[in-house]
């Protein structure tokens, strides 16, 4: 009970701290937006019907956008000089790690409501040919970019140079999550079952798997 | 020097099973009919990849050493790990388009087993230069040993999707004559001897270069 009071406490003080400043939320939103108009141009018109082949784009925006704030969520800790207060706090690290994740998961998620909106009303992208399949795949994805995005953003902290370091050393681990998410979204847009698919058991062992091995290696990242 | 000495004598075993394992791929093992003397890079790139994974191996199981007990020469031997491992994930990387330019045709196929191989070299890459630009000792010691074990459990997962995204030719069962498999071991184990020399040299120096700076 205490350990999920933790969680709920340092949650609420992330989000309410996210919500004042405004300054990811409002930065990936504007790069979602940005990303979406220079991918339209970057494909000749003629080529084809980017509608169809459009969730591979969705991601790679969700990537870099939400790199923006994801990778700074111990920065502004840093900033502040408040990371120290926040390990000086008597509770398990471990609550720590799973609040800054789920704010990351709650962030990323408001962030890809507003993308698959702004795709389907510029690019025409179909999300309501299944919107519950969707809902599950962006769901799932997201649980595995947070959790690896949020472990990384705190082994950086302190570290010069961690804004170049930062997506060098996620992008390549998240490969198999993006790919999973393409391919599933694709198949949910274009209205196919996607409950059997070995994509989705992937992408759940991928969760699994990252959410508690990061959860058990936190303690080492912010050991000082 | 303990150390020194076991480099020693690997690298010695290394090398004549090297010169061996040259003689045996190019004047023992018969030439193969459909690729012919392209197929004989296999001698060497098969063993790479599996020299590489071994080494990767080593550097996940020294960082779990090291998170626990703050060993310095389990840190050590975690890099060094990391380190041998990307060379020799480079061997395959530069092998495998040479022998896919006569197979295939094309310098590189989006095949699954050379892309996990790309992947491989994008996470230790990273790793080593988080390595080489951080720079508090202590702390990038901990958070690389961090990233080799996540990177090491995700090699499994970035091998399956691969195996998903779309499968082109690898051969699947090699039928090797009875030549080819007894080249085939002896390259192997040349080339896991030369694997190991590497790795206890960059333990030695790694040993030596924190000596000189005590």
């Amino acid at each position: 009970m205490r350990y999920l009071s933790i969680i709920f406490l340092v949650l609420k003080k992330e989000l309410k701290d996210e919500f004042r400043r405004k300054e990811g939320i409002v930065a990936s939103f504007f790069f979602a937006l940005i990303s979406l108009v220079l991918f339209h141009f970057s494909f000749d018109s003629g080529v084809g019907d980017i509608s169809q082949s459009g969730a591979g784009l969705l991601w790679l925006i969700i990537l870099f956008a939400g790199t923006l704030f994801i990778g700074a969520s111990f920065k502004k800790e840093e900033e502040n000089g408040t990371f120290y207060a926040l390990l000086l706090a008597p509770v398990d690290r471990g609550a720590i790690y799973l609040a800054k994740f789920l704010s990351n998961l709650i962030l990323l998620t408001l962030l890809e409501v507003f993308l698959l909106f702004i795709s389907y009303f510029f690019l025409n992208i179909p999300i309501f040919n299944s919107p519950l399949s969707i809902c599950f795949v962006f769901l799932l994805v997201s649980i595995g970019f947070s959790s690896l995005g949020t472990l990384i953003s705190a082994l950086l902290i302190n570290e010069r140079g961690s804004a170049v370091l930062y997506p060098l050393l996620l992008y390549p681990l998240l490969i198999p999550l993006f790919m999973g998410g393409a391919t599933l979204t694709n198949e949910a847009i274009n209205s196919k079952d996607i409950r059997s698919d070995p994509w989705l058991h992937l992408i759940i062992l991928f969760d699994i798997l990252f959410l508690t091995i990061s959860t058990l290696l936190f303690e080492s990242a912010v050991e000082e | 020097m303990k150390i020194k000495s076991f480099a020693m004598i690997t690298s010695i075993i290394a090398v004549i099973l090297n010169l061996f394992a040259l003689y045996m791929v190019f004047f023992y093992a018969p030439i193969e009919i459909q690729m012919g003397a392209a197929q004989k890079i296999f001698y060497y790139h098969v063993p790479s990849a599996i020299s590489s994974y071994i080494m990767l191996f080593v550097s996940f199981l020294f960082s779990i050493i090291f998170l626990v007990t703050k060993n310095e020469l389990a840190d050590l031997w975690a890099y060094a790990g990391a380190e041998v491992g990307l060379v020799f994930i480079l061997c395959v990387l530069i092998s495998g388009p040479i022998w896919g330019r006569s197979a295939w045709g094309k310098w590189w196929v989006w095949e699954p087993r050379l892309t996990t191989f790309l992947i491989l070299f994008l996470m230790y890459f990273s790793y080593i230069l988080l390595r080489t630009f951080s720079s508090e000792e202590m702390k990038s010691k901990r958070i690389s040993a961090i990233l080799s074990i996540i990177a090491f459990l995700d090699v499994p997962i970035v091998n399956r999707a691969i195996a998903l995204w779309g499968s082109v030719v690898h051969p699947k069962k090699v039928a090797l004559e009875k030549e080819m498999w007894q080249t085939f071991i002896v390259s192997f184990l040349a080339v896991l001897f030369l694997a190991f020399s590497f790795l206890l040299w960059r333990v030695y120096i790694g040993i030596y270069k924190e000596r000189k700076n005590e």
